[in-house]
């Protein structure tokens, strides 16, 4: 049985702020009572344990929940693909990833009675990547992750087309019309992009410029998506609003 | 229940002197509604926020849910960031604030925010079960203290993961000094019981 009397002492001791003769004390008493010091031994453990803890990523759908939002409130918008900095291309890979979740939000907020997302992943966190492990990626698993964050921007932009084209109805012929043909717009700039892809295929410029179209249909789909929701919920105020700012 | 905010943060306060210029222009940036700004803001800040929200909560939905509205409250105040702390400093305490409003909201809503475990139950509880010489597993002492009294977690939190000195966890929670130096005490008792059990 470990010694009662000296368990405040003993967490004051993991603490670090026992005074000099109480702290001589509690020492002298762990080195003769074996209880103790490993009830010591194992509070310090915890401790520095979790003082040790680092932070945890979130899940990657947050992000995208937070722009959004943002864009309909008309706080946030795209800068030209000129003014931004070069990326990494495994982060399209974490942004197209992201975007699959984002289109079972869409979709859930669409219709939050009746749908579910679709195989979001569980929540559980995970620690943040850390070292330079992209740094030592061969030309291969570059391209190779290319391909899969394009291959995702397009499952995200196919399952938001279906949903919105599912319910354009609910848009007026001119709302309509003029969304399809913003959609028309992406379409040309996706295509001329994957065309100097198909050409250059080693231009990060080029890369650059397909995402960043892709990532412009998937904005657009999910303003259509938010547009028809709003529309929905009888928020013709809200609509309206969104649409002066599209 | 006290409403005192949470001032200053040990880690954030280190951190303070670094790259001020470069957060104010980020700050800027943000202010005139760039996209990939406030996404570099978010990248920078996200994980810590989450993991203090995650870690007071206790579950991942909650966690995501206040780190959005964090997010979003923090876009909607940056007017009022005039630089005098670290852009880091300045959204942690925000964060801290708004988490420890939902925590307090909840802990009125089940009743209290400290709880039924006496010392002598967490001691009788814990002194039966040792760590052995294993390391901690990470993921193991997280599912524990996502498992402990919410009032004994949220101390434990922030006294032993985030730093905070046992006055400030007081000021902040609304509880005597002594009371979050107890709860801090019950934690660590019950985490060696909850991992001591489960290695056992």
């Amino acid at each position: 049985m470990t010694c009662i009397n000296y368990l405040s002492a003993i967490q004051d001791l993991v603490d670090g702020t026992i005074g000099a003769i109480r702290r001589a004390e509690v020492e002298q008493h762990l080195e003769q009572c074996a209880e103790c010091r490993a009830l010591h031994d194992d509070l310090q453990r915890l401790h520095d344990a979790a003082a040790a803890l680092p932070a945890l990523s979130p899940p990657d759908g947050a992000w995208l929940q937070i722009a959004g939002r943002l864009r309909q409130e008309g706080r946030l918008h795209d800068v030209a693909p000129s003014a931004r900095a070069p990326r990494v291309h495994s982060a399209w890979l974490a942004v197209a990833a992201a975007l699959v979740i984002a289109v079972g939000a869409s979709v859930f907020a669409l219709f939050p009675r009746t749908a579910q997302p679709p195989s979001a992943p569980a929540p559980a966190p995970h620690v943040s990547a850390q070292g330079n492990a992209a740094d030592t990626k061969s030309v291969e698993t570059v391209q190779s992750e290319v391909d899969l964050a394009q291959q995702q921007f397009e499952k995200a932009i196919a399952d938001l087309e279906k949903v919105a084209k599912a319910n354009q109805q609910a848009l007026d012929p001119g709302t309509a019309a003029t969304l399809e043909k913003n959609i028309g717009i992406t379409d040309m700039a996706i295509a001329e992009s994957r065309a100097a892809v198909k050409a250059e295929p080693t231009s990060v410029a080029a890369r650059e410029t397909l995402f960043d179209a892709l990532r412009q249909k998937v904005s657009l789909l999910q303003d259509t998506i938010a547009l028809v929701n709003e529309m929905r919920k009888g928020n013709n105020a809200g609509a309206a609003q969104m649409l002066n700012k599209s | 229940m006290s409403t005192s905010k949470v001032t200053v943060h040990p880690a954030a306060t280190r951190a303070a002197g670094a790259g001020r210029e470069a957060e104010r222009a980020l700050v800027e940036r943000c202010r005139r509604g760039e996209l990939g700004a406030f996404e570099e803001l978010y990248r920078a800040h996200a994980g810590r926020i989450y993991g203090l929200a995650y870690r007071m909560l206790g579950n991942p939905a909650d966690a995501e849910d206040l780190l959005q509205e964090i997010f979003l409250s923090a876009h909607r105040k940056l007017d009022s960031f005039r630089g005098d702390s670290a852009l880091g400093t300045w959204l942690y305490r925000l964060a801290t604030n708004q988490i420890l409003d939902h925590v307090r909201s909840r802990a009125a809503r089940a009743g209290q925010v400290t709880d039924g475990m006496d010392d002598m139950s967490a001691f009788a509880d814990a002194s039966g079960h040792r760590l052995g010489d294993r390391a901690i597993d990470r993921v193991d002492l997280e599912r524990a203290i996502a498992q402990l009294p919410e009032g004994c977690r949220a101390a434990f939190v922030l006294h032993d993961v985030e730093g905070l000195e046992h006055q400030e966890i007081a000021d902040v929670l609304g509880i005597a000094e002594g009371t979050s130096k107890s709860q801090v005490h019950k934690a660590r008792l019950r985490l060696r019981a909850l991992l001591g059990r489960s290695s056992a």
